[in-house]
């Protein structure tokens, strides 16, 4: 493991017990939600996660914070193995990774003020006990969101802030301890339109001011375009494919990405392009297709497919993709 | 899960709290500081020996359970008393034969005395609920239809004051406005008549039944009400009712066909519920009017501190409200499909 | 980015506490209840000061005061003993509301911790615990209460405690139904994400939110406190030392009150129980209304007449864009909301020609009035909304002035809508096949059984759903299989319009790919007209002819799909161009608008758009632009494009 990675996931595994845990619980189905991920991220680096519900990125998030124990496999965070921490050590590493989450209506508790949600952090850990100091940190951290002049959000709540400036707050709370990672759950899924651009584009300004690696979460290939570094696209529970943003746009190997990169409609009448649209629905992660998990919907699959379960192959230093055309 | 399998599951919890209530009844009576004899007997100059006498006619001489220190009431051999000596073993096996005790005030069989007044408890909870339920849901319906007009509000206050009235007061001021009015004074018939014709006596019931079956009846309405009230109101304001509204269905078709299915659902839950509270309006009800059923028997055990006609009463009382909950559950589980995706 | 309008708002903290009690304040309900317990908690803290005689002694009473009629010294006239019944019933209030208020505190305590502890810990813990609160649940209180209370001694000590542990029961089970509920929200999991512990989380998030509830149960525990001691007082096993309502009735009545016609001695006790109690209930259905507020309307409530309001409709024929007929024709449509006495204008003049076998996608952003409009096309309103202005013009009538009778012709079978397909647009207790089955028998009525049923299958086959699916649940649908269905049951009745509503934005993109397709499909096949509604700019770029684009609940700009995504001339089209991701560009970064869109009872004098307009000068603050034509159809309402 080398220093220059800050994030280290090597085959990591996520699975859940089916249905109620009972007094007389029937055996082993379990919800494959990640199944053998492996992924590096340098600091400063921006990585897309993309991929449709159930594919299990925001499982991955979770098990990345912490907040799920994962079945198998390791993380790394900045070179100390995080997989199995204690209470402690978990507490510790969580000053350094921190998580924007999707609604920014339910991710604000209600009866608290602006001031003692961003400040709630600084307090958990412990950091800053005197008030004043406190409230420096939270005014910075406010203002590096950009929610200008801080002094006026600080005795707010949440209903009288639009959605936008809520999810400023999100990122301001997140913010104050000087995370090295962020993980940004479909922050702006459930924003307008127009104010996806702002909270996109002070994510891409925080990158640059203060070296903050991101994992961007996303089930919108275009709203991340000119922000991340990479892509990684997901299907129930693996990496399919994964490259830099040019790479896996301009020429994705994967049926499934071509699938989904054709599909994702472009503002523009004229570019009414030809479109892959895959039959059926996501199959069910408890009981997986055998073979390779995406032939059943494949529009190019063939014999060996349904047998064999193809791994990542390398393509170019960058890109990897797992489907058996690309042996050949 | 299967639905046999939430149906066994539901069953079996039933019966293990059925078997919960018999357990405590016995400890009840057993454990609570009070001797049953001295104050069961209505002479406290009662000599030792005279005690003795009753203390063995009823059993009470026999240890509790066995090994008290340990609470295991089967457990044989250490403490070197017979359990099937012991008294909690001679209840159960008392209970299995359909015998409750004898009552202290009339020395006859427990079970002899309560198995008419069941039927009378029976009968006036039956009018009163039936008439409360339906009752309370026509102004529910009504109330939440027209919300906000003046209809809504005057039946929301009456439903909420109808709540607030102690059961046992209303009947007070029913029967005293009664007895000058006209009607009986209480009990279930004009004593006397038991060999008049069939259809007097069952005219003479209902006279005597009105008063109180009308004090349930306003009681108990108010709870329904608001719950109708409150469940249709709910209801009215879901996306599917505008569906409904959309496909060009009039106002009485979505309510028919939509609205009154879904809102109807949480009244059995709450029928359910009030299961326990519609015994407690028993008592009072019957004391007032002092109509005979099992809620005058609990009355009347009290005046005279009869306590197993009481133990016997709370058994009996229990249990039904178990089952009554049993059936209610399983209704619901049947009304509403969503509900085995549990 | 300059924000131009003052949309900050006022720098006045206004707490959850202080928004609680204004709103409380308004709640007649809540009020009366207040004022009537606060009456009588302060009778009975300065009980010896009001009672003309002390009701604890018996001295110097004879016979002859017993049941003596309401009079000059005996207000409410004597009891059973002669004592003054005002008095006696003075100093009843303390022993109903002490009883009430601590056995409440007590079942409080135990239900409230009983609840969060189950309700957070959850497993084998929350399993026991509910296990032991069922049990206790379903085992009538009274007759145990009773039982019990016989069984040892009736001091008011003894009283309280009884009722206080046996009545913990639903206090336990709403208590940890809102733990879990809590437990289960984004703010939670984002303070264990902090790295916050149990204790944190709990007194922190959990607690503060649970305790309305709680406060709510908590009323409606000390009344059924209070009708509980006063039932135990009346059937012999109250204190005999403590004055109480309930005793006072068990002595009239054991003591013959009611052959002595002594109705003071029965009327007045109860009435106290019915002040308390009434107050409580008051207070606690109050409580409830403000901490778990009811929407104000429901569907069903009648609407309001539709009002023309300004004097004069554009009546000029617009020239036609295309040669199919038109299919519906709206005019200057005004929408308005009424709420206590404020009028928010949620459209304003809004007009488009919709024609035959035309798919017109209608875009906008939250608070546009997207919606709003194609509710009132059909007449579907809510209750507080009226048409103000305009017509619409469908199969030669106007629908804002026709009647129920008429709408509810034309509803579904001329003009369908599909609804967003979430769990809520179709009802849960009713299969799917039936709800299809209803919108065919309300407007075809002579269809035989046979023919429905075949006919319901043939719909659900013809969206891609196996003719197996007809007599199955909405939950038992996925979220796609949904949408087809809603599609379904909306060209079930041969519409010659269907206003499809954000059919696809809950749904992933390749099911959102799926629905589009097949509506197109559909479209095509059948002949209709579409208004598809959306904020996503590149499903309407795919799939529309035409497109109208709303802001501020006016028409921003309309014309054919090619002119709005390459020519537009309104500036927030442009700009909501500008902020749109489009992946044939990806390395072009998105601008976002700054600002936020305008609330409709605040609305700005002039131009809508003009507070975060780029282009904006003074006449556009000052004067509202008209909806000027650009040539072929092209209407967009700006100021700037005057000049052409």
């Amino acid at each position: 493991m080398t220093d220059d990675f800050i994030l280290e996931v090597r085959n990591l595994k996520k699975y859940f017990k089916a249905g109620r845990p009972g007094w007389f619980s029937r055996a082993e189905n379990f919800i494959h939600a990640v199944d053998d991920v492996s992924l590096q991220l340098k600091r400063g680096e921006v990585i897309a996660l993309v991929g449709e519900s159930g594919c299990g990125k925001s499982t991955l998030a979770l098990t990345l914070m912490g907040l799920e124990e994962a079945t198998e496999g390791s993380i790394f965070f900045e070179g100390i193995d995080i997989t199995h921490a204690n209470n402690a050590e978990r507490k510790a590493f969580r000053q350094r990774i921190q998580m924007v989450f999707q609604d920014p209506y339910e991710s604000l508790n209600p009866t608290q003020s602006i001031e003692e949600i961003v400040s709630e952090p600084l307090v958990v850990h412990g950091i800053a006990p005197n008030h004043e100091d406190r409230r420096e940190r939270v005014r910075r951290a406010l203002e590096d969101a950009g929610l200008k002049p801080a002094d006026s959000y600080l005795h707010r709540f949440p209903h009288q802030l639009s959605g936008g400036q809520r999810q400023r707050v999100v990122i301001a709370g997140a913010l104050v301890l000087e995370p090295h990672l962020l993980l940004a759950d479909e922050p702006v899924s459930m924003l307008d339109v127009s104010i996806r651009a702002e909270i996109i584009n002070l994510l891409a300004d925080l990158r640059e001011s203060r070296g903050i690696s991101v994992i961007f979460i996303t089930h919108d290939l275009g709203t991340v375009g000119y922000f991340a570094d990479r892509v990684a696209v997901m299907y129930l529970g693996r990496i399919v494919e994964i490259g830099t943003m040019t790479e896996v746009l301009d020429n994705p190997q994967h049926p499934y990405t071509q699938a989904l990169l054709s599909v994702i409609p472009v503002p523009n009448p004229r570019m009414r392009k030809k479109r892959v649209i895959l039959q059926g629905e996501t199959p069910n992660p408890i009981d997986l297709p055998t073979g390779c998990r995406f032939h059943p919907r494949c529009p190019v699959a063939f014999d060996a497919c349904m047998t064999q379960d193809p791994q990542l192959i390398e393509l170019s230093q960058t890109h990897r993709a797992a489907c058996l055309l690309l042996k050949k | 899960m299967s639905r046999y399998r939430f149906l066994w599951k539901k069953i079996g919890w039933a019966i293990f709290t059925v078997l919960f209530v018999v357990v405590l009844n016995f400890f009840l009576f057993r454990v609570l500081p009070g001797d049953p004899v001295r104050s069961g007997t209505r002479d406290p100059r009662l000599k030792k020996d005279a005690q003795e006498a009753l203390r063995i006619r009823f059993g009470l001489d026999k240890p509790v359970i066995n090994c008290f220190e340990t609470l295991n009431p089967i457990k044989v051999g250490d403490c070197a008393i017979n359990p099937f000596e012991t008294q909690f073993f001679i209840y159960l096996r008392n209970l299995t034969q359909g015998e409750l005790g004898f009552s202290f005030h009339t020395n006859r069989p427990v079970a002899e005395v309560l198995g008419a007044r069941l039927w009378n408890t029976l009968l006036l909870i039956g009018a009163g609920q039936i008439l409360s339920i339906v009752i309370g849901m026509i102004f529910g319906i009504l109330a939440a239809w027209k919300a906000r007009t003046s209809i809504d509000y005057g039946a929301l206050i009456t439903g909420l004051v109808a709540w607030s009235l102690p059961t046992f007061w209303l009947g007070i001021i029913l029967l005293f406005w009664g007895s000058n009015n006209g009607f009986p004074i209480g009990g279930k018939a004009t004593p006397g008549t038991s060999s008049y014709p069939f259809f007097y006596q069952v005219g003479d019931i209902l006279r005597h039944m009105i008063l109180p079956t009308l004090t349930y009846t306003i009681v108990y309405m108010g709870e329904y009400l608001l719950v109708m009230r409150s469940s249709l109101l709910d209801v009215l304001a879901e996306d599917y009712i505008l569906t409904a509204k959309a496909k060009g269905l009039t106002t009485f078709q979505i309510l028919k066909d939509h609205a009154l299915k879904n809102a109807m659902l949480p009244i059995v839950t709450i029928i359910a519920i009030n299961l326990g509270f519609t015994v407690a309006g028993a008592i009072q009800i019957e004391s007032v009017f002092s109509w005979p059923g099992l809620g005058g028997a609990v009355y009347e055990a009290l005046e005279r501190r009869d306590y197993p006609v009481l133990q016997g009463v709370f058994l009996l009382i229990a249990i039904s409200v178990v089952l009554a909950n049993l059936i209610a559950d399983l209704t619901y589980s049947f009304l509403d499909p969503r509900v085995q995706a549990e | 980015m300059a924000i131009k309008a003052a949309e900050l708002k006022p720098a006045v903290p206004s707490s959850p506490l202080s928004g609680f009690w204004r709103t409380f304040s308004k709640n007649r309900m809540g009020v009366v209840g207040l004022v009537m317990l606060v009456v009588a908690i302060v009778v009975a803290i300065f009980a010896p000061l009001i009672s003309p005689y002390d009701p604890r002694t018996s001295k110097g009473l004879t016979s002859s005061d017993i049941y003596n009629a309401p009079s000059a010294e005996h207000w409410l006239g004597t009891d059973d003993a002669g004592k003054d019944v005002f008095s006696s019933f003075i100093y009843g209030s303390r022993v109903s509301l002490i009883v009430g208020f601590f056995a409440a505190f007590i079942s409080i305590v135990i239900g409230g911790v009983i609840g969060i502890v189950a309700g957070f810990y959850g497993g084998r813990t929350e399993n026991l615990l509910m296990r032991f609160t069922d049990l206790l649940l379903v085992i009538p209180d009274l007759p145990l209460i009773v039982v019990i209370v016989a069984l040892t001694k009736p001091s008011l000590l003894n009283i309280i405690f009884v009722i206080g542990l046996l009545g913990w029961t639903t206090t336990a089970r709403i208590v940890r139904s809102q733990t879990l509920a809590v437990k289960s929200r984004k703010f939670v999991l984002r303070a264990r994400a902090i790295g916050a512990g149990n204790r944190h989380i709990i007194l922190n998030h959990i607690l503060p939110l649970v305790l309305p509830l709680l406060v709510v149960n908590a009323i409606l525990v000390i009344s059924l406190a209070i009708l509980n001691e006063s039932t135990l007082s009346f059937l012999g096993l109250g204190d005999p030392t403590a004055i109480s309502w309930g005793q006072m009735l068990n002595f009239a009545f054991g003591r013959g009150a009611m052959s002595a016609g002594a109705w003071w001695a029965l009327a007045t006790p109860g009435f106290g129980i019915v002040w308390v109690v009434l107050s409580l209930t008051l207070l606690g259905h109050g409580l409830e209304q403000v901490l778990n507020p009811r929407l104000e309307s429901h569907h069903l409530m009648p609407g309001r007449p539709t009002i023309q309001s300004e004097a004069e409709v554009k009546s000029e024929d617009r020239k036609r864009r295309k040669e199919s007929p038109v299919l519906l024709d709206v005019r200057n449509l005004s929408v308005q909301f009424l709420n206590d006495g404020s009028v928010a204008q949620a459209v304003h003049n809004v007009s488009f020609q919709l024609h035959e076998g035309e798919m017109m996608g209608l875009v906008g952003e939250s608070g546009c009035g997207k919606t709003t409009l194609i509710m009132a096309l059909n007449r579907l309103l809510p209750a507080a909304g009226r048409i103000s202005n305009g017509y619409v013009y469908f199969r030669g009538k106007d629908l804002a002035s026709a009647s129920e009778e008429e709408l509810a012709d034309v509803r579904w079978s001329g003009i369908s809508i599909v609804f967003q397909g979430a769990m809520n647009a179709l009802n849960p207790v009713r299969t799917v096949g039936d709800q299809i089955k209803e919108a065919i028998i309300k407007h075809i009525p002579t269809m035989p059984p046979g023919q429905l049923n075949e006919r319901v299958v043939e719909l659900l086959e013809l969206v891609g759903i196996a003719a197996e699916h007809k007599n199955h649940f909405p939950h038992q649908y996925s979220g796609g299989m949904r949408q087809r269905a809603m599609i379904a049951m909306a060209l079930s009745c041969n519409p010659e319009v269907v206003i499809a509503d954000e059919p696809t934005t809950a749904l992933d993109v390749m099911i959102q790919a799926q629905i589009l397709e097949l509506l197109d499909l559909l479209r095509k096949k059948l002949g209709l007209a579409v208004i598809f509604v959306t904020h996503d700019l590149g499903v309407v770029a795919e799939m529309c002819d035409s497109v109208l684009v709303m802001y501020g609940g006016v028409t921003a700009e309309f014309a054919e799909v090619d002119t709005i995504y390459n020519l537009p001339r309104h500036p927030y089209t442009q700009e909501l161009l500008k902020a749109f991701p489009d992946l044939s560009q990806p390395e072009k970064r998105l601008i976002s608008i700054p600002g936020y869109p305008p609330k409709l009872d605040a609305l700005p004098p002039g131009c809508r758009f003009a507070p975060r307009c780029p282009l904006a000068f003074e006449r556009c603050s000052t004067e509202m632009p008209r909806l000027h034509e650009l040539g072929d159809g092209h209407l967009a309402s700006c100021h700037l494009v005057e000049a052409s």
